[in-house]
This record gives C-alpha cells, structure tokens and sequence, in this order.
C-alpha cells in the first residue's frame, strides 16, 4: 500500500510521504521505555541463540559429588541438586521460554485469526457455533485450563505418537520433547485462540460494512479475495497489539506450567520448573529460586515494555501512556 | 432490568454445561481408562475388571454418565478422590471458602491502591507521579505470583525476620493472608490502574466537568459528585472479571505460602493424576468466573440504564 501512494504522488517530497508504518516505527524509537524493553528481548534472543554455545558447562550435565554449592568462581550461580551447573541451566533455559511462547503464540494467533475472519464473514450457524466454543473456553481460568489440558491428554498424545513412531519408523516422534512441546503448545493454544478470535471477529465485522468492500463486492469480487485483500491486511494493527501485549503472557504461561509441574518435563532446562523444584529449599537456597525468578521476571518485564510502546505507537489516539 | 437478568440466565445456563461437558470428556477419555489406573498394579482379572466398570457405571452410554455425573455435581457430589478416598465434595467444601476469602482480600485491596493510584494518574497525567505509577503497574503486572512469593518470603522471613514461615488458613484478616493477597493481586493491579486513568481522565475533559468549574465547585466535590461517579462504572467490570479469574492465581501462590485452599488441592491433585479432583475443581473455579460475570453484567445493568434494552 505505502508503495502504490508513493507512486501515485511522485512530486511531494520526503518529509511530507509519512507512511502510517514509518509513522509508527518512529513513535516506537521516540518511546524510551520501548527501546529498553526491545534491548532487553534482544539480549535473551542472543542468549537463546547462542546460549548454549558461550555456557561454561553442559546445562545437563550431573555431578554428583558437588550437588548444591554456593556460587563459587567455577559455578557463578552455584550447582542445583543434582550438581548441574546453574549457570548454564539459566542461559539454556531462555531457548526453552522463547521457543514455547514464540510457537504458542504463533499457533493462537494465527488459529484465532482464520477462526474470527471465517465466523465474521460467514456469520450464521457458523458464527454462533465458534463464537460458543470461544465463550466456554473463556470461561476457565487460563493457566487451571492449560494445566488440566496438559494433565488429561498427556498420556493419549504419548500414545497416539509412540504408535505412530513405530509405524513410520521416525523414532524422533516418539521422543519425550516432541511429546512435550506437542501437549504444552496444543494446551496453550487452545486456550489462547479465543481471544484473538474475538478481536479479529469484531474487526472484520466493522470493516465489512465499509465502502471500499462494498465496492470490492460490487465488482464481483469472490470471498477470499475480499477477506485476504481488503480485510485482513486491515486487521493488521490490532494483530500486532495483541501479539506484542500477549508475548509477555506466553512467557509467563510456559515458566506457570512448568512451576505446576505439567509444562516442559526436566531435564529440559525451564526457569519455572527450576522454581518448582527448588521451592522446597528457599530457606537454604534462596538463590535457587530467586536467580530463575528473576531472569524470568526480566524478560517478562521486557515485552511488556516493548508491547506497551508498540501498541502505543499503532494506536497514538488511545494512547495508554 | 427483568429482561436482562432473565436473558443473562438463559446464556449463563447452556454455557455452564458447556463447561463441564469439555471437563468431563476431557478427564473420563483424556488419561484412558479410569478403572485401569485406579486397578493399576493390582491387575486382579478380567472378570474384576469388568464388575469395577458396572460397579463405576462406566459400562453405560456417554451422554448417560454425563447426565449423571453434572445431577449428582449439582448436588455437591463429585465422585471420590482416586488418591485419599474422600468425598471429592467434602475436599471442595473445605478449600473452596479459603480461596474466596483470599480472593476478597486481594480484591478489596486492588480495588483500594488500583483505583487510588488510577485518579492519581489522571490527575497528574503524563507528569512525572503518572510515570512512576505506570510503570510501578507494569513492574507488579510483570512478576509472576510464584516468583513474587519467594522474594517475600526471603525478604520478610530471612532477611527482615519479622514473620515466622507462613502455614495454614488464619483467617481472612491476619497478616498471613494480608501478604498473600498482596502476591495474588500483584498480577491484575496493572489492570485497574490504566482503567481508572483512562475513564477518570476522559471524563475530567467532557464539557459537563468544565461546567461544574465554571459554576465554583470545589475540585475535590467535582472529582467524587461528577467525575468518580462516572468513571468508575467501567472500573467495576474489570474489578468482577479480576476477582474471577484470581480464584485461578490462587494456585500459585496457596502452594507458596501453604495455605489449603483451591490452589493447593489442585495443585496436589495434578501431581497425584487425581482426575475426579482435578475436574471437580476445575468446573467450580470456572462456575466462579461465570458468576461474577453474571454479576458484573447484572450491577452494569443497574447502573447504566442503556444496557437493560
């Protein structure tokens, strides 16, 4: 779109061709609190890359004649109970929260969106039946959902693909982290699907009364064309607030579920499930449990700032700042 | 007002059983045969196994044990614990009233500093108490609750030594609780605030408000007569929806601080695989937020007399 204006208009000059995206982008570098929360993402994207590569120690690796030491030069944070070194789990366990909140996120966003575009434009039965659906799931409180999802179809998922490992003969589908990553990702989307639906559902609803798919309509322009050209690219913005403001979320859920034991199983290193299990020991080990908590709250508090500043840059009018 | 309570039910009725059917199905078919794992290791024989599923009922038609089981929930009867066997009801009976009595808490104090700090905001909006105050809500909203309850732990009982390690209920109105509400309402304070700023502020710029200073009323009497009682219809809804999805929170910060509510149960029952607990607890904490959205919706409507249509 901005490149048809630009061609349209040729003589303005450049101060005067502010495109609503760079309008944005520029609100967003003016926002301090958004670049401080970006800096800090990117530092756990680095982390998440590289993190395992730059870790002094195997993040899995036990020793156990040196299981729960004090931070020392060779263990900056200590070893855990069973003698793995802490530091090392903390910079493996980014790559396990970015990974599970970007899929997640990815996953209900993209689910939500399809659902809200085809129950708005359709409307009818079909509408009612997913805007139901929705309406249930809304119902639960998120993380009791997720972790009951987690609970009850672990061990039917566990199954389907252990069988269906041994038919196609894949051994990979059968391992306990694609088991994992399968339940945490299919229970975290199911219960965050309905969100998105709902705000895209209004959206489209809005639109579709607008001239410009009145006319895309008159022309005989087919459904599809009329969703995926004229209405989504539309929807874009409220998209992307909700995606940015919900990052930190998909963090949070992964790091609870795996605090509730359900998530992520060990020896996959996740931050929560290292607060879960040294809990017991925060009277003896504070560290244990405050070093995880800490990292974790720290990228939290990152994409809150950075979504902030994007929802406010997308949205100046309602500007919540 | 008739119509609208009458219509909320009608909604409130269906949606329900919605929400225990997805539970239902979810813990009778989810982790396989509940004879098997209740059997488990004591595999007697065929013909045990059998008579266990005519004993469970669990030989009759789907829709048949789903009638079943929501009458008999209905009735406070959920089954018996696969673990403790005790009356699932009987377990609910006990928690359940801790956790709403912590959840009140919480919420009577969220409501006290949210609202508190959101007029303050609106009030100095974009100086510098408005910037602290945003972002003293995001830093709250950005820890979680069991990241939160060890930091005090730590703080209060090992570093300050002004508390003893917290166990148990002690009542809505002791310290224990106090603390613990604070750690729950950590979370939904953010939410609160920007409410209270958003609709304080824009009210504060609608003509009627210029009015009441041009006439000579004092700031103090426009912000509660004109402003307060306006902005904080939408503050209330946001209160309701908190207060329901709390009960959820719970579960983090009950098995931090021990206290045996809701939380606890659950999160013990998911260590054990105690489906009938799980689910039990899982259609009353839904049931709650259903309920307070049924009230909210209901004050609403009382309040604002444009919904009732």
């Amino acid at each position: 779109m901005t490149a048809r204006v630009a061609t349209l208009a040729p003589t303005t000059t450049r101060a005067k061709m502010r495109s609503p995206s760079r309008a944005a982008l520029r609100r967003l570098a003016a926002n301090r609190m958004a670049i401080v929360g970006g800096l800090i993402v990117l530092f756990f994207v680095f982390l998440a890359l590289f993190g395992e590569a730059l870790a002094p120690q195997d993040a899995l690796l036990q020793d156990l004649n040196r299981v729960s030491e004090p931070p020392s030069a060779q263990n900056w944070f200590g070893t855990d109970e069973l003698g793995r070194d802490f530091f090392s789990r903390i910079m493996a366990g980014a790559r396990t929260a970015l990974l599970v909140a970007g899929l997640v996120t990815l996953i209900s966003a993209t689910l939500g969106t399809l659902i809200g575009l085809v129950s708005a434009y359709a409307r009818g039965w079909v509408d009612a039946v997913c805007m139901r659906i929705a309406d249930v799931l809304l119902a639960f409180p998120p993380f009791l959902l997720a972790a009951f999802l987690n609970a009850t179809l672990r061990s039917p998922v566990e199954r389907r693909l252990t069988s269906l490992a041994s038919v196609t003969g894949i051994a990979a589908l059968g391992s306990k982290e694609v088991i994992d990553f399968i339940v945490v990702f299919g229970g975290l989307a199911v219960v965050g699907w309905s969100g998105y639906a709902r705000l895209i559902r209004s959206q489209v609803l809005s639109l579709r009364e607008r001239e410009f798919v009145e006319a895309a309509r008159s022309i005989g322009a087919p459904a599809r064309t009329i969703l995926f050209r004229h209405i989504l690219p539309n929807s874009f913005a409220p998209i992307i607030i909700a995606v940015s403001v919900n990052f930190g979320n998909a963090i949070l859920s992964e790091s609870a579920l795996s605090y509730l034991g359900v998530g992520v199983q060990p020896p996959t290193p996740s931050w929560g499930q290292m607060i879960n299990a040294n809990l017991d020991q925060w009277r003896y080990y504070p560290h244990l449990v405050l070093v995880p908590g800490g990292v974790l709250t720290l990228l939290i508090l990152g994409f809150n700032f950075f979504g902030d500043g994007v929802a406010d840059a997308l949205n100046p009018r309602q500007s919540k700042r | 007002m008739l119509g609208l309570a009458i219509r909320r039910l009608l909604t409130f009725v269906p949606l329900l059983i919605g929400v225990a059917f997805v539970t239902f199905i979810l813990s009778f078919y989810g982790p396989g045969d509940p004879v098997r794992l209740i059997m488990g290791e004591n595999w007697a024989s065929e013909e045990v196994y059998q008579n266990l599923r005519k004993q469970y009922g669990l030989d009759r038609p789907l829709p048949v044990q789903f009638a079943d089981y929501l009458w008999k929930a209905l009735h406070g009867d959920f089954g018996r614990s696969y673990i403790q066997r005790v009356r699932v009801g009987e377990m609910i009976g006990n928690a359940l009233p801790v956790s709403i009595q912590l959840v009140l808490v919480a919420t009577a104090l969220i409501t006290i500093v949210g609202i508190g700090l959101g007029i303050v905001s609106a009030l100095w909006h974009y100086r510098w108490p408005d910037v602290l105050i945003g972002l003293f809500g995001v830093i709250t909203h950005s820890v979680p609750a069991f990241v939160l309850a060890p930091i005090v732990l730590v703080t209060l009982v090992l570093k300050l030594r002004i508390m003893q390690t917290p166990t148990g209920w002690h009542g809505a109105f002791s310290y224990q609780t106090l603390i613990a509400a604070l750690v729950l309402g950590a979370y939904p304070l953010l939410a609160i605030i920007r409410q209270t700023r958003t609709s304080v502020a824009e009210i504060l710029s609608q003509d009627y408000v210029r009015t009441a200073r041009a006439k000579g009323l004092t700031e103090r009497s426009i912000l509660i007569r004109h402003v307060l009682r306006n902005a904080l219809a939408p503050t209330l809804t946001s209160l309701g929806l908190t207060a329901g999805y709390m009960l959820g929170g719970s579960i983090f910060v009950e098995s931090a601080f021990a206290i045996p509510g809701l939380g606890q149960l659950f999160f013990s029952a998911l260590k054990n695989n105690d489906y009938p607990v799980l689910t039990a607890a899982t259609i009353v904490s839904a049931t709650w937020i259903m309920l307070l959205n049924l009230l909210v919706d209901l004050t609403y409507g009382v309040l604002d007399p444009r919904v009732r249509q």
